[in-house]
């Protein structure tokens, strides 16, 4: 597409993210591309890299002790988006802050790590150790705390649908996060996500992201049963972009705080229509499934009007 | 995982897309960015621009000459029908090649490959890589009309549930695949014989209780849903064994070939079958 007239910034040049710059405004969101590893060696014609103009990967969730997730099936493909029901699959703080975290390093993949944990005080201890360990690592950007994973339910409830548990878990986490970026990613299941948004920003985060997957269920009608062990997914991809944009704009015009947008971006006019709502920076999920080269691509479309 | 070929983000565009047998479509695309690829690895294959499925579908790699890739698949749902609907010059977008091959031949080993319908593309194409006469090439089908017969030729032993509608000059044994090696007194017992296999749950079941009847190594090519291809969704993981413990492996990165003595789940009852599930699974299936 061409450049609309609205449009002026660069979103493939460095800005600023509370006391960190980040090297631009189009990201892979977590869970959608792994830890940042897997795609490093793959080549397409029309694109230099799967990393080429990002701002950063956000990490596949990590959380204190290693998860094997929920049971299969974990994915259903409906006809405008998936349902997830992954349920954290990861192999644990430990292992990644001692042989992932240094590869994204010396792979000069800029990255935010997210983090999710069971209780608001178990953020505190990761991002310490996250700081002591590589305080000096010129690629690892912030965090990303994960409050809204539908899969990982405590005591029946969502864990980030509550204003002051978001308060707690960010407090505890900024506490040890002097010098990066700190950022909350808010779940859509809630009445009112202005009012996490005001609360993560009263505890000290930079940004928010907005959103994290829509509860859904789907129905096998051969055994009239949900396709999914556990009945919910986390449902993402083209069908939510609407809700998105609706959510962060209710954040930017209710409140103010500084909202990286994320939700059904596959493109570089859907990137376009959160900037236009006035998010500070964009995140590629469920696309970048099929494209490894996905958020690139966008990069590579917005980045090119910066020189014309 | 070492020594595998990077993967290529390329766009294609079918060269043919045909009905091989009554049941199988065989879809060749010319692509962009050449690739070289070895036997069992696979592609994800997709729609380009607005009409894209969400997740791109897994198809093991039949045959391929760097600049080409041939696929064969079976009708089975939204994608492989979209799949079938595409002409010449239709584009698609092709990311590959991925997973885990299966291992090239040992110095004096005997092969017996067993393909059973849509899984025949990985034992196909090693068959044509590397293929030696003392090999037992063997395909299983439901019915004689299912046999991509243009393809096979004559050295591939055919094995179908049901003879009927047998053409003359078709020659085809009735019953399973593994039925056409099981006491082929012409194969030696012990690990000198390899056996490489790709089907449904009940066919790789019985290679891998074939296999360690006779002393033969065994390994197997997993159809399973996949959403990315590439390792990152974990929406594909298979239970491995590791050291005494089991894991989750990912079937499209650390697969989809493996040891057959690694698959707890080979021996267990609660297995998936090809296609009943609403995402795509490699072989075509989808």
């Amino acid at each position: 597409m061409k450049r609309p007239d609205w449009w002026r910034s660069d979103a493939t040049a460095p800005f600023r993210l509370g006391p960190r710059m980040l090297p631009g405004r189009v990201w892979t969101a977590s869970g959608c591309f792994g830890y940042g590893l897997a795609a490093h060696d793959f080549t397409a014609a029309d694109c230099a890299s799967p990393y080429a103009g990002l701002g950063a990967v956000v990490t596949k969730t990590v959380t204190p002790l290693p998860r094997e997730g929920n049971p299969m099936p974990r994915l259903v493909e409906t006809p405008c988006g998936a349902l997830n029901s992954i349920g954290l699959e990861n192999v644990g703080f430990d292992a990644f802050l001692t042989t992932v975290l240094p590869e994204l390093e010396a792979r000069g993949v800029p990255t935010i790590v997210s983090l999710a944990a069971t209780t608001p005080e178990d953020f505190g201890p990761m991002v310490r150790r996250l700081h002591d360990a590589a305080s000096g690592f010129r690629h690892w950007h912030g965090v990303e705390l994960n409050l809204s994973c539908p899969n990982v339910a405590e005591g029946g409830h969502d864990f980030g649908s509550s204003p002051a548990t978001v308060a707690r878990c960010v407090a505890a986490a900024r506490a040890d996060l002097p010098d990066r970026a700190l950022l909350a990613k808010l779940t859509p299941n809630t009445a009112d996500i202005a009012q996490l948004a005001v609360a993560a920003r009263d505890a000290g985060v930079d940004a928010v992201s907005a959103i994290n997957t829509v509860v859904g269920l789907d129905v096998d009608l051969r055994t009239g049963q949900p396709y999914l062990p556990r009945r919910f997914g986390g449902y993402s991809g083209a069908a939510i972009l609407p809700i998105a944009l609706a959510k962060v704009d209710q954040i930017v015009r209710g409140t103010g705080v500084p909202v990286v947008g994320v939700g059904g971006i596959a493109t570089v006019e859907d990137a376009l229509k959160f900037f236009a709502l006035g998010a500070v920076a964009v995140q590629v999920g469920t696309a970048q499934m099929r494209d490894p080269f996905a958020a690139a691509r966008v990069a590579a479309a917005l980045g090119q009007w910066s020189s014309s | 995982m070492t020594g595998r070929p990077a993967a290529v983000a390329a766009f294609g565009k079918v060269i043919a897309n045909e009905l091989v047998s009554s049941a199988f479509h065989r879809l060749d695309v010319v692509l962009d960015v050449p690739f070289a690829f070895l036997p069992g690895q696979f592609v994800m294959i997709n729609e380009p621009g607005p009409r894209a499925w969400t997740f791109s579908r897994p198809f093991s790699i039949l045959a391929g000459d760097g600049d080409t890739v041939a696929l064969l698949y079976r009708v089975v749902g939204r994608g492989t029908a979209a799949l079938a609907a595409l002409g010449p010059g239709s584009p698609v977008s092709v990311l590959g090649p991925l997973g885990e091959p299966f291992p090239a031949p040992a110095e004096g080993q005997v092969t017996v490959l067993l393909g059973g319908g849509v899984g025949l593309p990985p034992v196909f194409a090693w068959w044509r890589r590397w293929g030696q006469p003392g090999d037992a090439a063997c395909f299983g089908a439901r019915h004689a009309g299912e046999v991509p017969w243009g393809l096979l030729g004559d050295t591939w032993r055919v094995s179908v549930d049901d003879p009927a509608g047998l053409a003359a000059g078709h020659r085809a044994a009735s019953g399973v695949v593994t039925s056409l090696v099981a006491d082929d007194a012409e194969l030696p017992d012990g690990p000198r014989v390899v056996t490489l296999a790709c089907g449904p749950w009940p066919l790789l079941r019985a290679a891998a209780a074939l296999a360690r009847r006779r002393g033969w190594r065994c390994w197997v090519s997993l159809e399973e849903h996949m959403g990315c291809g590439y390792g990152v969704c974990k929406g594909c993981v298979v239970r491995v064994a590791d050291g005494g413990h089991e894991r989750n492996a990912t079937c499209c990165q650390d697969g989809p070939v493996f040891d057959a003595e690694r698959l707890p789940g080979l021996v267990g009852s609660d297995l998936p079958t090809c296609g009943d599930g609403p995402t795509g699974a490699k072989g075509g299936c989808a």
